[in-house]
């Protein structure tokens, strides 16, 4: 206790110097938080719409993955069509336990600003589906009636009304999917039932008419027997079936996965370079006040210090610089990250979601404590020379 | 209460130049004893001080303080007697510019370990009132003029309530009515039985002692004996 | 009383911000509002946010100029509670009182709430800590 008052009495002594040294920690420290959340936001967000999915594989149509995989991603409605008989063909594929075919369909363009946005509507066969009925079971206890449907975490009744009004045709929305980061929050999911509903009424009341193909889907949706290797089948769907290509979970993302780790890693190394010259300049800075406090410390080895005292009194100085400025440069950035985390995701272009509370305080620990070893590790030498040094010699100086 | 044994202390400069600031000294003081020590600056008196208080290792003699040889003492040891029975009082500005007048007074306690003052809070003031210091507890050191600094050094090193005070121009920066003073209570602490090794420039201080020394080149000789107080 | 002189300039640098922020992050700045068939701009949540804004805005540059020039503990805690309303103010209009737009990829909703609760936090910071430095003044 006694060398903690000491320390934070000889930093509030030395003002500009430790003002100088918090507010680089502080900033390092946000800055290296910051690059990791986002990183981690974006990975917990891929992993949260992955799981969402459900599905082992998703077999798509040939040529159409990239516009499919965007679609997931981002939200944005996308036309992509195959031929409702490859269901068979895929449920004939040995190791496959379970098929749902989904139609992938967007709401009108156009909305008027503040109501109901441009939606990526997905319709599901409750007969087969896997995916959705789950949460379903949970939160619902009950399948989806006509006329109802459930949205990812962003969809929403525009206010003043009871329903969503989708080409003409009210739909009631009776639940929310938790947020994934992904364009799965921008996704209303509905029954084969509600969409014919839906584009039956399209022909009198919406402005432009919907159809639905009978004879056509837009993915389907594979689940895997437990035993079986999920690439076996997946290879095998590629080899027994034409016009249509297999996409496995987790390589789904693929291709957003890889530009988004170039970029972010991009980011992450200039800022542990950042970190590093950061803490050189701070471990340059120490030795200059080591020296100017060779006299001062002399004396507090007349007085009675020993020499770990002394090498103990530096370290500690330099922690508590380094403890301040980590917390408040990381609840800073935290705090900010998770304020504007609508307006980073959408300028970024890429899928967020701010990790769970236990991910977020091993990252706040991790940063304070490498933070605090950092700077300690910068005041080493100066608090080795400073408890080592000839007394009479620094006492005449 | 403190032996110099055929002490001689050389601190070498550089490869070729090496200087001896006390050489062959042997000096026996006992406790209770008020020793002046004059000489011109550059003299070895600061180094000899150095040496009664460990900071500095003999070149070759042998140092002891009560029965304790110095020289076998470890940092530890020597750092635990600095704190509980030695008091020294620096010629140069030695408060901490962090630290209030009260806690640079209190400093020394902070290191014994529990055997030095147990309230230092309340003996910091005591001591402080007593060098007529009260109003100046919770001032800061660049606050304070040149004599009350050193007063309150003064204060600093009777803290721990010391057997052993070393004292480096202590009254330098001093004008004559303060010196007398300042010299006044610590003959008063002395005739409690603490043991006073002054060194100073001052002639007048050889008024104060039991004995005194001068010392010249490194060397010390006797300038007068014992004299009744 | 340096302290008090830096938080009262920030805290009115704060209320302009505040003052402002609105009228570059609704809809009308990035030519997205609602018209009617006249072309007549129907005004949104943002609008109404940002006119509540100016409200909460033009008490708080006082409330900033007072600290800067009071130094009496009496003023500097009543401005410093002022501060704190006000600031939760500029708060509670976004993020209830007035609310705004749905939709996560409208401006308002990225931007203003986001940029309106920090620079209202950061107010009630300010006022809170010219509150305790304010405690060690004279009457």
């Amino acid at each position: 206790m006694q060398l903690i008052r000491l320390a934070l009495k000889n930093i509030r002594g030395s003002g500009f110097r430790s003002i100088a040294i918090f507010l680089a920690v502080m900033s390092v420290a946000g800055f290296l938080l910051a690059t990791t959340l986002i990183i981690a936001g974006a990975q917990y967000s891929l992993d949260s719409g992955l799981e969402r999915l459900g599905a082992d594989i998703l077999v798509v149509p040939e040529g159409a993955e990239i516009k499919i995989e965007t679609a997931l991603l981002m939200g944005k409605p996308v036309d992509a069509w195959m031929p409702r008989e490859n269901i068979q063909k895929v449920a004939n594929i040995p190791g496959v336990e379970a098929v749902s075919p989904q139609i992938y369909l967007s709401s009108m363009f156009d909305s008027p600003c503040c109501a109901v946005s441009e939606m990526f509507i997905v319709v599901y066969d409750p007969e087969t589906d896997f995916t959705i009925a789950p949460w379903l079971e949970k939160n619902l206890g009950r399948s989806l009636a006509k006329g109802e449907v459930i949205g990812g975490n962003y969809i929403f009744v525009p206010e003043g009304s009871q329903y969503i009004r989708l080409y003409g045709y009210d739909t009631d929305l009776v639940g929310n999917l938790e947020p994934t980061g992904t364009g799965m929050d921008q996704t209303l999911f509905m029954t084969l039932d509600t969409a014919v509903a839906m584009a039956e009424s399209s022909r009198t009341t919406a402005l432009m008419t919907l159809n639905i193909d009978p004879d056509v889907i837009s993915t389907i949706m594979v689940k895997v027997a437990p035993e079986v290797d999920t690439h076996r089948v997946a290879l095998q769907i590629r080899e027994d079936t034409d016009g249509m290509v297999p996409v496995e979970s987790p390589n789904l993302f693929g291709t957003f996965r890889n530009q988004m780790n170039g970029l972010l890693w991009g980011f992450f190394a200039i800022t542990v370079i950042v970190w590093v010259v950061t803490m050189i300049l701070i471990g340059i800075l120490f030795s200059t006040v080591a020296n100017e406090r060779r006299r001062e410390m002399a004396v507090l080895r007349a007085v009675g210090a020993t020499r770990n005292f002394i090498f103990r009194s530096v370290l500690t100085e330099a922690s508590l610089l380094g403890l301040g400025g980590a917390v408040i440069g990381i609840a800073f950035a935290a705090s900010s990250l998770y304020i504007f985390k609508d307006m980073i995701a959408g300028s970024l272009k890429m899928p967020f979601l701010f990790p769970s509370i236990p991910s977020f305080i091993s990252l706040f620990s991790a940063g304070v404590a490498l933070a605090i070893v950092s700077i300690a590790l910068s005041a080493l030498i100066p608090a080795l020379r400073l408890s080592r040094q000839e007394l009479a010699i620094a006492m005449r100086e | 209460m403190l032996t110099f044994k055929n002490v001689t202390k050389s601190f070498r400069l550089d490869e070729e130049n090496t200087i001896t600031p006390v050489r062959n000294v042997s000096l026996e003081i006992e406790k209770g004893e008020f020793i002046v020590i004059i000489g011109r600056s550059g003299t070895g008196k600061t180094t000899l001080l150095n040496l009664a208080a460990g900071l500095v290792r003999p070149t070759s003699g042998q140092v002891t303080v009560g029965n304790s040889d110095l020289a076998e003492m470890t940092d530890k040891q020597i750092s635990s007697l600095r704190s509980q029975k030695i008091g020294f009082v620096f010629q140069f500005p030695s408060l901490l510019p962090p630290l209030n007048v009260k806690d640079n007074v209190s400093l020394p306690a902070m290191f014994a370990n529990g055997n030095g003052s147990k309230d230092p809070g309340k003996r910091a003031a005591q001591l402080l009132d007593t060098l007529g210091l009260a109003s100046k507890m919770d001032v800061y050191p660049k606050q304070l003029s040149a004599g009350e600094q050193k007063r309150v050094i003064i204060a600093r090193a009777l803290i721990n309530q010391p057997q052993l005070i070393l004292a480096d121009e202590p009254t330098s920066d001093l004008d004559n009515r303060t010196e007398n003073e300042v010299m006044g209570i610590l003959r008063d602490i002395n005739s409690k039985g603490v043991t006073f090794l002054i060194v100073t420039h001052s002639l007048d201080l050889i008024a104060f002692a039991t004995r005194a020394f001068e010392m010249e080149n490194g060397n010390l000789k006797s300038i007068t004996s014992a004299q009744s107080r | 009383m340096f302290m008090n002189k830096f938080l009262g300039i920030a805290i009115i640098v704060l209320a302009l911000a505040i003052a402002i922020v609105p009228a570059f992050t609704d809809c009308q700045s990035q030519g997205k509002s609602l018209t009617t068939t006249t072309g007549k701009a129907v005004p949104m949540k943002c609008h109404w946010n940002g006119i509540a804004e100016i409200g909460v805005a033009v008490p708080l540059v006082t409330v900033g100029a007072m600290m800067t020039l009071n130094r009496r503990k009496n003023n500097l805690m009543t401005m410093g509670v002022l501060g704190i309303v006000l600031g939760g103010m500029a708060i509670a209009f976004p993020n209830g009182l007035i609310g705004v737009c749905t939709t996560p990829t409208m401006i308002c909703h990225t931007v203003m709430k986001p940029a309106l609760t920090v620079f209202g936090s950061l107010a009630i910071v300010g006022s809170l800590g010219a509150m305790v430095l304010g405690r060690k003044a004279k009457d």
